[in-house]
């Protein structure tokens, strides 16, 4: 990994942790996930899904083990999708941020359900509308910003 | 011959002042109307650059003046900040600690945080390298505001009262009307739960922690009653609460935590055996003492756990 990419990386972890702490219940890591899936090495993509992992799964409140369903989830909706659509599509996105978003809620209640805690099914329902917009919109903007690094193999 | 003309024309001059007036009336005249709009110009152009000087300078003046005001405006801004921190920590600091308990201040630093922060919780900047451990009370100068959910070594997840896992026993300050606390969501009322139908409880009493659960200790104020009603068949009262704490505004909390018990020192007695092994009789004096404890009045009670609440503030 180039040190333009290395600083990317960091910043796009370090950002999306302050946007994680302005909107609540929302991943602005996930789109990450996807993008490094498209553009990095899966050794890479690997480091940085365990490290956002390790993130997600510390500062929640829910039992380990949510967030490796969420992401895991993700990445086969990516991989599955991969066969149907081209995989940097916008619409594509905008399909797996919808998946998200119903994961979310699923994902939520099924957890929960499972530590025998109660939801606020209502706030619950926001958040996942929430992500499946803010997914697709996140995805476009660091496409464009990770293709005009210097050293970027793609053109926009 | 030329002597001569100006010689009259001197002396016509002098008697008549003919000459005088011709030359005031044309050449001065016209010297003041080529002398007057000059001069105005003059005043203009002088006045001109006198304000204008005076204005570059005013400018000048203004910037250094305008740099100054918001100089001054951030210290400002930067004093009643410190002074509202500094009024934030005092009422921290007026939490007094029950006995056998410290307090220790905190930081929120986040509310919830990502996609699997589905409790009403946040953030905390003290873990377990500050003691911190799972269960520990977390309090405000208004109230009590949850426990820890998690800690890591600098950081700690606090569970509020608000979120519908939340189940604090509680018990009416004047009634003594107990039930369980439980929330029902950010913005929502509390509800107490399991209150008897003939329950005296009231409007505006203070809901205490009952210290049943071992998690907080007791006579905390949680939440204020802001309604009693009767629900159909129910055998229970419908009691609604308000925590006292309003989540959106908490910046600081005080963690309380539980103080080791103090080591009592045994009285030195004259043992007629001079070995270093424990007394026989020591337990059943032990003994003796806790139930002197219940049996003496409260004043006698108070002078003895002194000594471990000096050592609890000293914490």
């Amino acid at each position: 990994m180039s040190g333009y990419r290395m600083v990317f990386w960091t910043v796009f972890t370090l950002s999306g942790i302050w946007m994680q702490s302005f909107m609540p219940g929302i991943d602005f890591l996930a789109p990450g996930l996807i993008l490094s899936l498209q553009e990095e090495k899966i050794r890479t993509s690997l480091v940085l899904g365990l490290l956002w992992l390790l993130i997600q799964e510390g500062t929640g409140s829910l039992a380990f083990g949510t967030v490796i369903l969420w992401y895991g989830v993700l990445t086969a909706l990516f991989f599955f999708g991969h066969w149907l659509f081209e995989a940097k599509n916008f619409i594509f996105m905008v399909i797996l941020g919808a998946c998200l978003g119903v994961l979310h809620f699923v994902l939520m209640n099924v957890m929960a359900q499972l530590q025998d805690w109660r939801l606020i099914l209502g706030r619950v329902f926001l958040e996942g509308v929430i992500q499946a917009v803010v997914f697709p919109v996140e995805w476009g903007l660091m496409y464009i910003i990770f293709n005009h690094l210097p050293q970027g193999k793609h053109d926009v | 011959m030329a002597l001569f003309v100006y010689l009259g024309l001197f002396t016509w001059n002098i008697r008549t002042g003919y000459v005088d007036d011709l030359a005031s009336h044309t050449g001065l005249e016209l010297t003041r109307w080529v002398l007057t709009p000059g001069r105005w110009a003059w005043t203009r152009l002088s006045s001109f650059w006198d304000r204008y000087v005076y204005f570059v300078g005013l400018r000048q003046e203004n910037e250094t003046l305008r740099s100054e005001l918001a100089r001054a405006n951030d210290e400002l801004v930067g004093s009643r900040e410190q002074a509202a921190l500094a009024q934030r920590l005092t009422s921290l600091l007026a939490i007094n600690p029950p006995p056998e308990w410290s307090r220790e201040g905190a930081r929120v630093i986040a509310h919830r945080l990502g996609p699997n922060a589905a409790l009403e919780t946040f953030v905390i900047d003290k873990g377990s390298r500050q003691g911190v451990e799972v269960n520990t009370p977390v309090v405000s100068p208004e109230g009590v505001v949850g426990r820890v959910l998690r800690n890591s070594m600098s950081a700690a997840t606090v569970i509020m009262v608000t979120d519908p896992n939340s189940k604090i026993p509680v018990v009416s300050q004047k009634t003594r009307t107990q039930g369980i606390l439980v929330g029902r969501g950010a913005g929502q009322s509390l509800s107490l739960q399991y209150v008897s139908l003939s329950a005296p409880v009231g409007q505006g009493e203070t809901l205490v922690t009952t210290g049943l659960a071992g998690i907080f200790p007791p006579g905390l104020p949680v939440a204020e009653v802001s309604g009693v009603s009767r629900e159909g068949a129910s055998l229970f009262l419908n009691v609604q609460a308000q925590a006292l704490f309003d989540p959106q505004r908490l910046e600081e909390v005080a963690l309380l935590k539980k103080l080791p018990p103090a080591t009592r020192e045994e009285p030195p007695e004259p043992l007629p055996d001079t070995s270093t092994k424990r007394p026989k009789g020591a337990a059943d004096r032990k003994g003796e003492i806790k139930q002197r404890g219940k049996s003496e009045p409260a004043d006698a009670k108070a002078q003895e756990s002194t000594p471990r609440k000096r050592h609890g503030d000293g914490q």
